[in-house]
């Protein structure tokens, strides 16, 4: 006998708003997580064009460490391991809020030393031969050129991010995928839900690259 | 003497690109460098503001040593102008803001007294009507005129040229020089590594060849390309003249 699969399209709707929980907490994993990012990727990319070789030192095996370990292991090690150390527990979503923000760090912290290292040498010299000192031209004439060419990498990054949270089930923060699991595992209808799931991301995704184009498209003017 | 250079040398790790150069700039002098490429005149010229770390040997100037650690070398190069090949104009900012940056934040000048140095200056170059552009706006021969007057805004005691007008269309070549000339006849010290030989003939004070790290001949325009005494300088001569 042939085994037929029906597809109940409709009566997804009625577990919107439990998937809407889990658009919430994907959201404020990445938003939280990423600006830890930002702050990570500033300190530790300006680290890896430093002159001093323990701060280049220490700035790259953080970009190596946190760039190769896949970030549900990552995640693990936060949820499961770092406890041990500490002494207490880390909730769920601060485990994966530290997670994102760890991975996503280590990224745009390569991103930011990209951006700096793409201004032409002869912008530094010209500045420098002005009697502006190194901090100064950095600050007038270097990073407001990186920053504007970072703009592309980190929206790229922002949407990276939101994707990896979904891994972030295993460690019970309760996001997209998690919520999706929960409904299926009851259920039985793995296909709409995750179906819709992607749908949500894409939506999400979709607006931020929006928003990213005309951001860009301002500053190109400005 | 406003530039004093004694037997320098530099290296670029085993590569010894300056070979013990010796020379002694005059205030309100023009030097023109020519030579052959890669025989070291640009590392020369950004010797003299320490954008090459020196190897050995000394360069003072206005009285100030440059391989001396208690000099600060911010503020020797206040006195420095630069004008490069491919101008290094601040792309994110306009033409003002361009030529007031140092002026107002290594100088400490007032906004005010800032932009009227920088209009004024726009106007010596011949482009007053160009205050707002951006460079990317502007043709190759206008962005380097504003790059002498981003140079000319720290109101330097001398300006260093490096091939200013070998990215030029031809027919731009001519106003970057005029401006040159006008500075020159205005007694403005001016060391100018160049390809045009008609501007060195005309404005050089001295001319010096230089080839394989070492200033093989120098003397006055005159006697440099009309009777020059290097077997070296006459065949670099013979190929551009
Ligand atoms: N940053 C550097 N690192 C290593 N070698 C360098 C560097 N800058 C210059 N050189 C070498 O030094 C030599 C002299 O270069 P320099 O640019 O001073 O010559 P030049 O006379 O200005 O030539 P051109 O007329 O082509 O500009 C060349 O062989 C060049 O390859
Ligand atoms: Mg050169």
């Amino acid at each position: 006998m042939i085994h037929t699969v029906t597809f109940d399209w409709l009566g997804v709707v009625d577990f919107i708003p439990i998937l809407l929980v889990g658009l919430y907490y994907t959201l404020l994993v990445s938003v939280v997580g990423l600006l830890i990012g930002f702050v990570l990727g500033a300190i530790f990319g300006l680290g890896r064009i430093s002159r001093n070789k323990i701060i280049y030192g220490a700035s790259s095996v953080y970009v190596e460490v946190f760039r190769g370990v896949p970030i549900l292991i990552l995640a693990i090690w936060v949820f499961y391991a770092l406890p041990l150390v500490l002494g207490f527990d880390i909730a769920p979503l601060v485990a994966g809020i530290i997670s994102i923000g760890l991975n996503s760090g280590a990224y745009i912290a390569e991103v930011v030393r990209g951006a700096v290292q793409s201004v032409e040498k002869g912008q530094m010299e010209a500045g420098r031969s002005l009697g502006m000192s190194h901090h100064y031209t950095m600050q007038y004439v270097i990073w407001p050129q990186a920053f504007r060419r970072m703009i592309p990498p980190l929206g790229n990054q922002f949407i990276v991010s939101i994707k990896d949270t979904s891994v972030l089930s295993v460690i019970l923060v309760p996001e997209l995928v998690f919520q999706g699991r929960t409904i299926v595992a009851t259920h039985y209808n793995a296909l709409e839900i995750y179906t819709v799931v992607a749908v949500i991301y894409l939506i999400v995704t979709i607006t931020l690259s929006k928003v990213l184009n005309i951001t860009e498209k301002r500053l190109a003017h400005s | 003497m406003i530039i004093h250079v004694e037997d320098l040398h530099k290296k670029f790790g085993d590569n010894e690109v300056l070979k013990g150069i010796n020379c002694d700039v005059e205030p309100q002098e023009v030097v023109c460098v020519i030579g052959p490429s890669g025989s070291g005149k640009s590392t020369f010229l950004r010797c003299l503001n320490m954008l090459e770390e020196i190897t050995s040997g000394e360069v003072v100037i206005d009285g100030q040593s440059l391989t001396d650690t208690n000099t600060d070398i911010n503020a020797v190069r206040t006195e420095i102008g630069m004008v490069f090949q491919q101008f290094n104009l601040f792309p994110h900012k306009s033409v003002m803001e361009n030529i007031m940056l140092a002026p107002l934040k290594v100088r400490k000048l007032s906004v005010s007294a800032a932009r009227d140095r920088a209009l004024r200056l726009l106007d010596k170059v011949g482009l007053g009507d160009k205050a707002d552009a951006y460079p990317a706006q502007l043709s190759g021969g206008q962005q380097q005129r504003v790059a002498i007057a981003r140079a000319l805004a720290m109101e330097p005691k001398m300006l260093l040229f490096d091939e200013p007008t070998s990215a030029l269309d031809p027919e731009l070549v001519g106003d970057v020089l005029s401006v040159m000339k006008q500075l020159a006849l205005e007694g403005m010290t001016m060391v100018v590594v160049t390809h045009e030989m008609g501007f060195a003939r005309e404005m050089g004070d001295r001319v010096l060849f230089m080839d394989g790290g070492v200033i093989v001949e120098e003397g006055k325009p005159d006697q440099i390309f009309d009777a020059p005494q290097h077997e070296r300088t006459k065949a670099f001569l013979d190929k551009v003249l």
